[in-house]
């Protein structure tokens, strides 16, 4: 008996950016499209949060393809930034979202800053959305993106004139293509960030030898999955030490060991990308095995995991 | 949808590297429309990372049969499963090939291991009592995959068994002889331009099945998308069955 009560005793729960998320497993952006696509399969609001597919202020047709393909234990890919634009995502995809209750954070680009800050004003009136996820980090767009996260200068301003455009908590996801994330952190920490994501994809190729040309279609594209871990959880380490903000970790997290890793490295919470493509059900494992993790370890909260690593 | 493990039922080889593969799903069996597909791995040690799509060739009961050839890591991967091996499936996914009762013949063009969705689809407009028949491209007799259809039209590259020839020409020497004729077209990209240019000039109506690179199966990642006339399209899930006039037949072939 007593046993049965300390299993429902772990609280999941986290707060980030002064959200409060039920549990710390967030889907990234990207890898769960508009957060109804997996239905029935999964549900968004098994997510702590559902971060949604980057959202551009005029539709974007996306890169030429192929866009996908598989390297040893990795995925790249270059989709460019494919979406439906601002309009359309507010009157059909965040509403069919909103229905199935998640707790939802909506990722942004632009292709000038004014953009960015044009669609955080946008959203900023838009009940139902918890926060916004600054995307100064894909590496597959020639304007914006990357543009604006490899350089502190422009990081800077460009999350200054966005946290001034709304209200809502601002998260600004970084990316590892950088010779230091310490200092973007930091400087956007600086800013007004009220959190940092880490780490987007890293620069890739792959070549098809009998073609001798580049299997991508936009020539290079951006490697995730297991491939990435130890250098996303080397960049969540670091930058997690270097700001007083919470950090969320990303970056070929598969199995509840990977997100305890990111955890322990210094992430207040986890986000899921190209694992949910090869198994829809990664958030529901990943959520019960932290529970199992803190209950093995006696800790009530699974925000004690957080820091926690000794060096 | 849904996700489920089964048990490989039966596996074995059937011609020069592709392999004819079944396992039971009530599921499946139940709601798979031809042309759809199914998004797999081994649930056991899987040395890569994404699943594979494979569309699904016939359903005899409750068992589902996949057609493949192996082409790459994956496939090769999955031939060597043995009977009673576990396999992690998704599915049904994709959209379908439509089928109008408006027709006269339901001709069926496949190319290769493009045959692989054909058999389910000819088994369902038998059952609709619509009149199929099936004109079948392959390098050679020796390359030769089953499909049961009546009326069976053959062409190889070699001439070593039926019209010697591309399959497209076979079809396009008969193609008077119907009244009101729908295509369905699956096989390599230069076979299927060829098609939907004569399925334009003749103004039939064609329906061609494609395959890409694929991660998510679903149309979340917006990795496996096609150029088509007016914007890109998924082909895990507005396809992997589209009309042939909504394809831009200029771009370079992706697979």
């Amino acid at each position: 008996m007593r046993n049965i009560r300390t299993k429902n005793n772990v609280d999941l729960s986290v707060e980030i950016a002064g959200i409060k998320m039920k549990n710390p497993v967030l889907a990234a952006s990207g890898a769960f499209g508009y957060g109804t696509e997996y239905l029935p399969l999964v549900s968004p609001a098994l997510f702590g949060a559902v971060i949604t597919k980057t959202v551009t202020l005029l539709p974007r047709a996306g890169n030429v393809p192929p866009r996908i393909y598989e390297t040893p234990m990795g995925m790249l890919n270059s989709i460019g930034l494919a979406n439906v634009g601002v309009h359309r995502f507010l009157e059909e995809k965040l509403p069919e979202l909103l229905s199935h209750h998640p707790l939802v954070i909506v990722n942004i680009a632009g292709n000038t800053m004014e953009e960015y800050a044009e669609l955080a004003g946008m959203l900023n009136g838009q009940p139902g959305i918890s926060a916004i996820e600054l995307n100064i980090s894909c590496p597959n767009v020639k304007q914006g993106g990357m543009a604006f996260g490899a350089d502190p200068i422009q990081a800077v301003k460009l999350t200054t004139l966005v946290k001034k455009a709304t209200s809502k908590p601002l998260i600004v996801k970084l990316s590892p293509n950088v010779s230091d994330i310490a200092a973007i952190a930091r400087a956007v920490e600086q800013a007004g960030a009220d959190a940092l994501s880490l780490i987007n994809t890293l620069y890739g190729m792959a070549i098809d030898i009998e073609r001798q040309k580049p299997v991508l279609g936009n020539v290079t594209g951006g490697l995730s999955g297991p491939a990435i871990k130890p250098v996303a959880l080397y960049n969540v380490f670091k930058t997690s030490r270097a700001v007083n903000i919470p950090v969320i970790g990303l970056g070929g997290i598969m199995t509840a060991g990977d997100a305890v890793e990111f955890m322990l490295a210094g992430a207040a919470a986890v986000q899921i990308g190209t694992a949910g493509f090869i198994n829809p059900n990664t958030v529901k494992e990943i959520v019960n095995g932290l529970k199992d993790y803190c209950l093995k370890k006696k800790y009530p909260e699974v925000s004690q995991i957080t820091g926690k690593l000794a060096v | 949808m849904l996700e489920q493990k089964v048990n490989i039922v039966s596996h074995q080889k059937i011609a020069p590297d592709v392999f004819l593969l079944s396992f039971r799903s009530d599921y499946l069996a139940a709601k798979a429309r031809p042309g759809q597909f199914v998004h797999l791995k081994p649930s056991g040690p899987w040395p890569l990372l994404l699943r594979r799509p494979f569309s699904i060739n016939r359903i005899k009961g409750k068992n589902i049969f996949i057609m493949y050839r192996v082409a790459g890591r994956g496939t090769s991967i999955l031939s060597s499963l043995p009977q009673g091996a576990e396999l992690d499936v998704m599915g049904p996914l994709g959209n379908g090939f439509e089928i109008d009762k408006k027709y006269s013949d339901h001709l069926i063009l496949a190319g290769g291991i493009g045959l692989a969705p054909m058999q389910f689809l000819a088994d369902r407009l038998k059952t609709m009592k619509l009149n199929a028949r099936l004109f079948y491209g392959c390098s050679g007799k020796k390359d030769l995959l089953p499909c049961a259809v009546p009326g069976k039209v053959i062409a190889t590259d070699d001439g070593s068994c039926g019209y010697k020839g591309f399959v497209t020409d076979a079809f396009l020497s008969r193609i008077n002889k119907f009244r009101t004729p729908v295509v369905y077209a699956c096989g390599p990209w230069p076979m299927l331009k060829k098609t939907a240019r004569i399925c334009r000039e003749n103004k039939i109506d064609c329906q061609v099945s494609l395959e890409a690179f694929m991660a998510c199966g679903v149309g979340a990642c917006q990795g496996c998308v096609v150029k088509g006339v007016k914007e890109y399209l998924t082909v895990c899930r507005q396809g992997p069955v589209f009309n042939s006039r909504e394809i831009d037949w200029e771009q370079e072939a992706t697979l």
